[in-house]
């Protein structure tokens, strides 16, 4: 049936006969229509992009029913052409009804358009932003209000909205809870960018480019920004607003989407009138071209996710020939300088974990990557009870095309810009244009989106930009609306038509917001919640109709409907039949109490306030990797500090030793009667240099007293410095001394001990990670075996060239009471080393070689079967790393340009072949050669690895191969292992450690797992969304967030129990920062 | 057999050729074309002060030792520039075109160093086409010989640590040291070329040899000599600025400008004016002053050579102070300082302040013209007419040297002092590179 139906649809395309379809959405043309609307831009030598630089961004659409005739009805903005008015006829028919109803404006330049019912009259208005000021641009917002009879009277001054500034757009929303619509106006900035100018530029109000919060004042709009804390400077390049109450406290928040380099912002509503930004405080990064946003519950539970949205390209080659993320010292200067916050070229989905910051999650989810990107816009489109996601796209031309600005331009147009301010047509049409298709994505549950942009909707070469979302024909599923450039307005209507089951929900609320903007509806059915607010106003540079539509599936009947009101009022609707338009109204209602939303947390760690006395805050070294070594993939200076537990002063008390960066001190705390205190150990001391990345204390000279061995690393130092070799210091007479270890150049991660030829001392394994200046070659590990407290190097090939290794643990994993090793790392499958008898042999135990981006490894027994599985802490799926075992991700490592030093280049696979993952800047910046190959960016954009170089170049490099990202487990069945993923929400950045400990004290064990990781290009950007979680067993996994630990943004080096007069307490070591301590709350 | 068929070739070319075989003349028009496209093609391809000198060097000195092989008017490189040795002696039994060879030879090693060598190829097709038609067995012979000394030249030149300082470390920026060089607006490049004291020079003994006085120490309180030179920066800057763009200050700053990268942004739009480096703008005086002598083809290598490597040089010896005293540019002092809206009339460039490389060079190439054509040498300098500027008049190399380094105040790019030390140290090199060259008899 459905084979057949494609069959006809293919059919119907191939024939062209009007309107196009897609297996979800079809597009009826204007001819059938009666839209006729189209954005036409025309280019000038006085009006074009270099003139104004928002020239593209499009006109707007709002969508409502004018006449409350039950028909959605259609408004354009055009930029340059006037405004139109559509009346629904029904039948998808459309009128226009602009000329009578007096809505064509009068504004040179029109942006964003919105409805809401500004007077209260039950009746929708419009409001038109406008650009005015610049460019010879006159005119003001223009106010409609609504007379009922679909004639408008324009009645901006009368309400204090008739502005002449720069505006994108307005959003309605009643943000004192005093019933009527107050409106969040936003402006965009036309300052030069070139240069950054400090973040605090956005304190001093600007009228033309700050935004503006506008309380209604009885029909009179009062500019009360100042005093509400809204941000109005000159450096607001405000391209998207979108309103909700994110922390679910009652009071709608704000979040406002700035294009360039100004930070986005992110404003919680105090309840008292003001506002108090926190973008820094909630996000770890955001979007850096900010373009449209939305709000939606992403996850069922019941808090507002965000999305914003940006421009990174999908299609390699307008991927590499696009200018791309700012080099990573402009970044810093950016941040440590100016004062802004991190921010990175691509989409961001920012999943609300209460409390907490946001978790960015959009290259997990698939969403990364969708190209010139204006309104992305949520919708149950399919109605499979999981949001989809539309993304309307296109720019008519790149300025961000490299060619463009480093060859293209200079002879075309300099002179002429130089001497006439203006630009050449034929220097524009150097510029590539960018007629990408609009997306599409299928939401499914855990987080993925699926992309359906070439199926469910026919692939498209317009430049679509505001876009609005209604149902057009009043069939219960979602149609859409897009503004496009120089083409007519698209309807994209949807044929779900009842193929799964909805619920439509018009609210009715009151006289001053008769449309009830900020309701919040609550679904239940069958156990999954779905929850929505009503803020018809998202996306970019319009609004949608003013309904709440929920998509069930196959479910007939809705469990309950929780309807909380503005006024913080609620009533709950039971047993509701699906596929129905329902209208409610206040009723039967009762206070509803936000506590109950915040979520019920099992408080397991509570932060101690004076950190039990242990002030040590990691500080790195300001060392960069990628200044050294530019092409290598990750940092590796940055794996420090060490920690470790252990008697120092042979009281009988556990004390910690830290270690420092580069020219830091170590640090030792120990452990009194009730708190820590610091002592300086002179002899460890004086020796700063070194960076300290292992550490263990024990008694390696069984004299009764602790030693210390170090291990050391931060890449810095190279060849045969000193500093690369690690130290040992030993105990005599309570004095410390170092003694000798054997001589080996390299940096440490991790450090075991284990007697492992059972003589009665204690032996060490030493893992190394990776050879500074030479990333890629694999550094030696090594067995160190314990004479009298003197080290020698147990000769083991194997275990020697093991690979990068960063963890091991000593483990009998064989049963035969001997403890084993296993060693992970990165590019390398995990190793079993069997201990047989005092020799370590490698067993092949795994089911398969699986290589990862190992960082960590422990002892579980995570399916609760009786044995011990071991869980691996990976890179995650959070990045723009792939592999698979098909297609893993590559790095070649060679001397590419026979200069004597190694280069190292990663690939990735996309479509079945491999690119490299750096651009032609990137890697002809070190390999100069190539510069002859690819003049240009065109011809290097869109090359595989193996166009790039020769095959010989690459037939004699090594390649070291990633297959599995994924963090998970090895299953243990009887002695053989089988790699188990963990779930999603485990994947989001890098686990770092695990500690195994009955942290709830009830008796049986958990394992903590805490990451995050920093050390990236601006490119992958920051891995920090993970804020650590509690694994009880494989189906039992609790994010920090709901269980008092926050380890977000953070990126944790180490986690530890120390116990004070037998409290055990959890001690959190990051990498430059403040270590923590939390103490574990005993529950039942 | 090779060689049979070869002769057979030769015989052949030779019998069909015949009737239109003529000397092949070389005109230096000619060179200056091959030189004037090299620098066409070094702003296409976008290439760092520094890096453009070393780009200029090479291949005049591949011509020059060939000219100094036939010519006993000049002296070989040969044990004068540091590891140079003699090239191959041609086969005097082959007609070879000494002139030709040295143009070829050029063109090979232009070929070699900068980037889109397509379009220096379709330059140097086109000469080859017309010498061929006229006398292929000279044209053979002569490239032949070319192409072997271009190769002697190159490995030399190979030599010189450029593709190793590619891998070395970048700059790393500190901002907790406020006298430190930040990356300046609007595109915040990275310091370029922090290694380009590791290339060896070719007559000075090292890169260090010429250390200047140090700045002034770094202060910004006001009554510092150091502060004094900020803020006298940032007056000038007011003043003439006030004065408008038709201010002399104001087209001496833009005539002097010579910045091969300068990044726009206008509305949506990021663009980069390019132009040519400061080397480039000498090498064109240099041209100038060839063709205003009428001097001939080797008397022209000559200049260009013994220039280019006094250019070349006074980079190093620039590049190595500059990332010795790292000293933070006018613009970011200003704008945190005095006026965080000022911008100085010409964009900062990539790098360290101290001291001017403008002025070390123009100090070294004005010394090394001045020895080739003699003082007072007036002359009319339309260098830069291509990019959109005027012509100005110097009464000598001198003096344009002088208001090439005073130049770099008005633009906003400098302290006095760096100008002041810069074009003395330029001076001082250029002197020694002549004291330690002999070129001519």
């Amino acid at each position: 049936m459905n084979k057949s139906l494609i069959g006809i649809l293919v059919i119907l395309i191939v024939t062209g006969c009007g309107s196009k379809e897609g297996e979800l959405f079809y597009n009826p043309t204007p001819k059938e229509t009666g839209l006729s609307f189209e954005n036409t831009l025309t280019e000038t030598d006085d009006l074009n992009i270099l003139d104004y630089l928002y020239f593209y961004n499009g006109g707007g659409v709002a969508t409502g029913d004018i006449n409350n005739d039950g028909l959605t009805d259609i408004f354009f903005s055009g930029n340059m052409v006037k405004n139109k008015l559509y009346l629904n006829k029904g039948g998808l028919k459309f009128q226009d009804i602009t000329e009578q109803a007096g809505v064509a404006g009068n504004s040179s330049w029109n942006t964003g358009s919105i409805m809401g019912d500004v007077n209260g009259d039950g009746l929708l208005d419009i409001y038109v932003c406008a650009v005015v000021g610049i460019n010879g641009f006159d005119g003001y917002n223009e106010l409609f209000i609504n007379q009922g009879d679909s004639t408008f009277v324009e009645s901006a001054s009368e309400y204090g909205l008739d502005f002449d500034s720069y505006s994108s757009s307005a959003t309605f929303l009643d943000y004192d809870l005093d019933g009527d619509l107050d409106l969040y106006l936003l402006n965009h900035a036309v300052h030069t960018q070139e240069s950054f100018g400090k973040a605090d530029l956005r304190l001093k109000r600007s009228y033309q480019t700050g935004d503006k919060l506008l309380r209604n004042e009885n029909g009179k709009f009062l500019d009360v920004s100042e005093e509400a804390g809204i941000y109005g400077g000159v450096n607001g390049y405000g391209l998207s607003v979108a309103v909700s109450d994110f922390n679910q406290d009652g009071y709608p928040d704000i979040y406002v989407g700035n294009d360039f380099h100004e930070d986005d912002y992110y404003y919680l509503n105090n309840g008292d009138g003001t506002f108090t930004e926190g973008i820094k405080k909630y996000f770890g990064h955001t979007t850096r071209f900010s373009m449209g946003t939305d709000v939606v519950d992403i996850n069922h539970d019941g808090w507002p996710d965000i999305l914003s949205l940006d421009m990174l390209p999908e299609d390699e080659t307008v991927l590499k020939s696009s200018e791309g993320d700012d080099n990573i010292q402009t970044q810093k200067l950016r941040i440590e300088k100016f004062g802004y916050h991190y921010q990175f070229t691509r989409n961001m989905l920012h999943l609300n974990q209460p409390g907490n910051s946001f978790a960015e999650i959009a290259l997990y989810s698939g969403i990364a990557a969708t190209d010139w990107s204006w309104s992305g816009l949520f919708g149950d489109y399919d109605q499979d009870g999981e949001q989809d996601l539309f993304i309307s796209n296109g720019i008519p031309k790149r300025p961000n095309d490299l060619d463009f600005i480093n060859f293209a331009s200079n002879d075309q147009i300099k002179k002429k810009i130089n001497n006439t301010k203006l630009v050449d047509q034929r220097a524009l049409n150097m510029m590539p244009s960018a007629k990408v298709h609009n997306y599409l994505f299928k939401g499914t549950s855990h987080l993925l989106f699926e992309d359906k942009s070439k199926s469910w909707i026919v692939n498209d070469t317009l430049i679509s930009g505001a876009t609005a979302v209604a149902d057009f024909d009043n069939d219960g599923d979602l149609d859409l609306v897009t503004n496009n450039i120089n083409s007519p307005a698209s309807l994209y209507i949807n044929k779900t038509d009842g193929d799964n089951n909805y619920l439509k929900i018009k609210l009715k609320y009151s006289p001053l917001n008769s449309f009830g903007i900020g309701t919040k509806v609550f679904s239940y059915h069958n156990g999954i919640l779905q929850y929505k607010e009503l803020y018809p106003i998202r996306g970019f540079q319009s609004s949608s109709e003013p309904i709440i539509h929920f998509g069930y599936g196959k479910t007939a009947k809705v469990d309950s409907l929780k309807i909380v009101w503005p006024d913080g009022q609620f009533q709950n609707i039971k047993n509701v039949n699906t596929n129905q338009t329902l209208s409610i109204s206040p009723e039967n209602t009762m206070p509803f109490n936000y506590r109950l939303l915040q979520p019920s947390k099992l408080r397991i760690f509570r932060e101690v306030e004076d950190n039990l006395g242990i002030n040590f805050t990691h500080k790195e070294d300001n060392y960069v990797d990628f200044n050294r070594q530019k092409l290598i993939p990750y940092q590796i200076s940055d794996r420090g500090p060490a920690t470790a537990i252990g008697d120092i002063n042979n009281d009988g008390k556990a004390d910690i030793f830290f270690g420092g960066s580069k020219f830091f001190p170590s640090r030792i705390f120990l452990q009194k009667d009730s708190i820590y205190v610091e002592e300086k150990i002179l002899e460890i001391y004086k020796d700063s240099i070194k960076e300290d990345v292992a550490a263990v204390i024990a008694d390696f000279t069984s004299n009764g007293k602790s030693d210390i061995i170090l291990g050391s690393g931060g890449a810095d130092f190279y060849n045969k410095m000193s500093p690369l070799l690690d130290t040992y210091y030993v105990q005599n007479d309570s004095i410390f001394e170092t003694a000798p270890l054997p001589e080996y150049f390299e940096n440490a991660s991790v450090i075991e001990v284990n007697d492992f030829d059972n003589d009665g001392d204690l032996d060490l394994f030493v893992g190394n990670q990776a050879v500074s200046n030479d990333f890629g070659k694999i550094p030696e590990s090594y067995l160190l075996k314990n004479d009298n407290g003197q080290f020698s190097i147990e000769n083991n090939e194997e275990l020697q060239n093991t690979g990068m290794v960063t963890d091991a643990i000593w483990e009998d994993f064989n049963g035969d009471g001997l403890k084993d090793l296993i060693v992970v790392g990165e590019w390398m499958s995990p190793k079993f080393f069997a201990n047989i008898n005092g020799a370590l042999v490698e067993k092949k135990s795994l089911d398969k070689e699986i290589n990862g981006l190992w960082q960590s490894v422990i002892a579980f027994d995570i399916d609760k079967d009786g044995d011990k599985d071991y869980l691996l802490g990976n890179w995650g799926v959070n990045n723009k790393f792939k592999a698979s075992e098909d297609y893993p991700l590559k790095m070649f490592y060679s001397d590419f340009d026979g200069n004597g030093s190694t280069e190292t280049i990663v690939a990735i696979p996309k479509n079945g072949k491999y690119f490299p993952l750096e651009g032609l800047d990137g890697i002809a910046g070190q390999i100069v050669e190539l510069r002859k190959k690819f003049t240009n960016y065109r011809d290097f954009a869109g090359k595989t690895i193996e166009q790039i170089f020769d095959k010989k170049t690459l037939d004699n490099s090594i390649v070291l191969n990633a297959s599995e990202l994924r963090s998970g487990y090895l299953e243990n069945n009887n002695g053989r292992f089988t790699f188990v993923p963990f779930e999603s929400k485990l994947q989001w950045a890098p686990i770092m450690d695990f500690l195994v400990y009955d942290f709830d004290q009830d008796g049986a064990d958990e394992v903590l797992a805490a990451g995050n990781f920093f050390g990236v290009k601006p490119y992958h950007g920051r891995f920090g969304s993970f804020p650590g979680a509690m694994i009880r067993d494989k189906n039992d996994v609790i994010l920090g967030h709901k269980m008092g630990l926050d380890l977000s943004q953070r990126s944790t080096r180490h986690l530890d129990i120390v116990t004070l007069n037998n409290q055990p307490y959890l001690l959190v070591t990051f990498n430059n920062e403040k270590a923590r301590v939390y103490e574990l709350i005993k529950h039942n | 057999m090779k060689k049979t068929l070869g002769v057979l070739l030769a015989l052949g070319t030779l019998m069909a050729c015949n009737k239109n075989e003529e000397p092949i003349i070389v005109t230096t028009n000619e060179l200056h074309m091959a030189i004037d496209k090299v620098t066409e093609i070094m702003i296409h391809d976008i290439f760092s002060p520094p890096v453009a000198s070393r780009i200029y060097a090479y291949p005049n000195i591949a011509a020059y030792e060939i000219i100094a092989l036939h010519d006993e008017n000049y002296l070989s490189l040969e044990g004068q520039a540091h590891e140079l040795t003699a090239i191959p002696k041609p086969d005097t039994s082959k007609p070879v075109n000494y002139s030709l060879s040295a143009l070829i030879a050029h063109m090979d090693v232009s070929s070699r160093v900068i980037f889109s060598e397509d379009k220096l190829a379709t330059f140097r097709d086109s000469l080859y086409t017309i010498w061929e038609s006229r006398n292929a067995r000279e044209f053979n012979a002569s490239k032949e010989y070319g192409l072997e000394v271009a190769e002697h030249i190159a490995k030399w030149m190979n030599a010189d640590n450029y593709n190793q300082t590619r891998t070395m470390p970048k700059f790393t920026v500190d901002t907790d040291d406020p006298s430190r060089w930040q990356p300046t607006p609007p595109a915040y490049m990275d310091g370029i070329e922090p290694h380009w004291n590791k290339i060896r020079p070719f007559v000075i003994d090292s890169s260090n040899q010429f250390i200047p006085s140090p700045p002034p120490p770094f202060s910004m309180e006001e009554d510092s000599e150091f502060y004094k030179e900020v803020k006298e920066v940032y007056d000038i800057s007011m003043e003439i600025t006030e004065k408008g763009d038709a201010s002399e200050e104001i087209a001496i700053a833009q005539f002097w400008d010579c910045n091969p990268y300068v990044s726009v942004t206008r509305g949506h739009l990021m663009f980069a004016t390019k132009k040519i480096s400061p080397g480039a703008h000498w090498i064109g005086i240099a041209k100038i002053a060839s063709n205003k002598t009428n001097s001939d083809f080797n008397k022209t290598v000559y200049a260009y050579t013994k220039t280019s490597m006094a250019i070349a040089d006074a980079f190093i010896s620039c590049w190595d102070e500059k990332y010795r005293s790292n000293l933070i540019r006018p613009e970011t002092l200003i704008n945190e300082h005095i006026d965080e809206n000022w911008k100085p009339v010409l964009q900062t460039p990539p790098f360290p302040e101290y001291t001017s490389g403008h002025s070390v060079v123009s100090g070294a190439a004005a010394t090394a013209l001045t020895d080739i054509f003699g003082d007072n040498f007036a002359f009319d300098d339309d260098t830069e007419l291509l990019y959109g500027l005027p012509i100005r008049s110097f009464n000598s190399f001198n003096e344009a040297a002088d208001e090439a380094a005073i130049s770099r105040m008005y633009g906003g790019i400098h302290y006095r002092k760096a100008v002041a030390v810069g074009v003395k140290q330029g001076r001082d090199l250029g002197k020694f590179v002549l004291d330690n060259l002999t070129m001519t008899n």
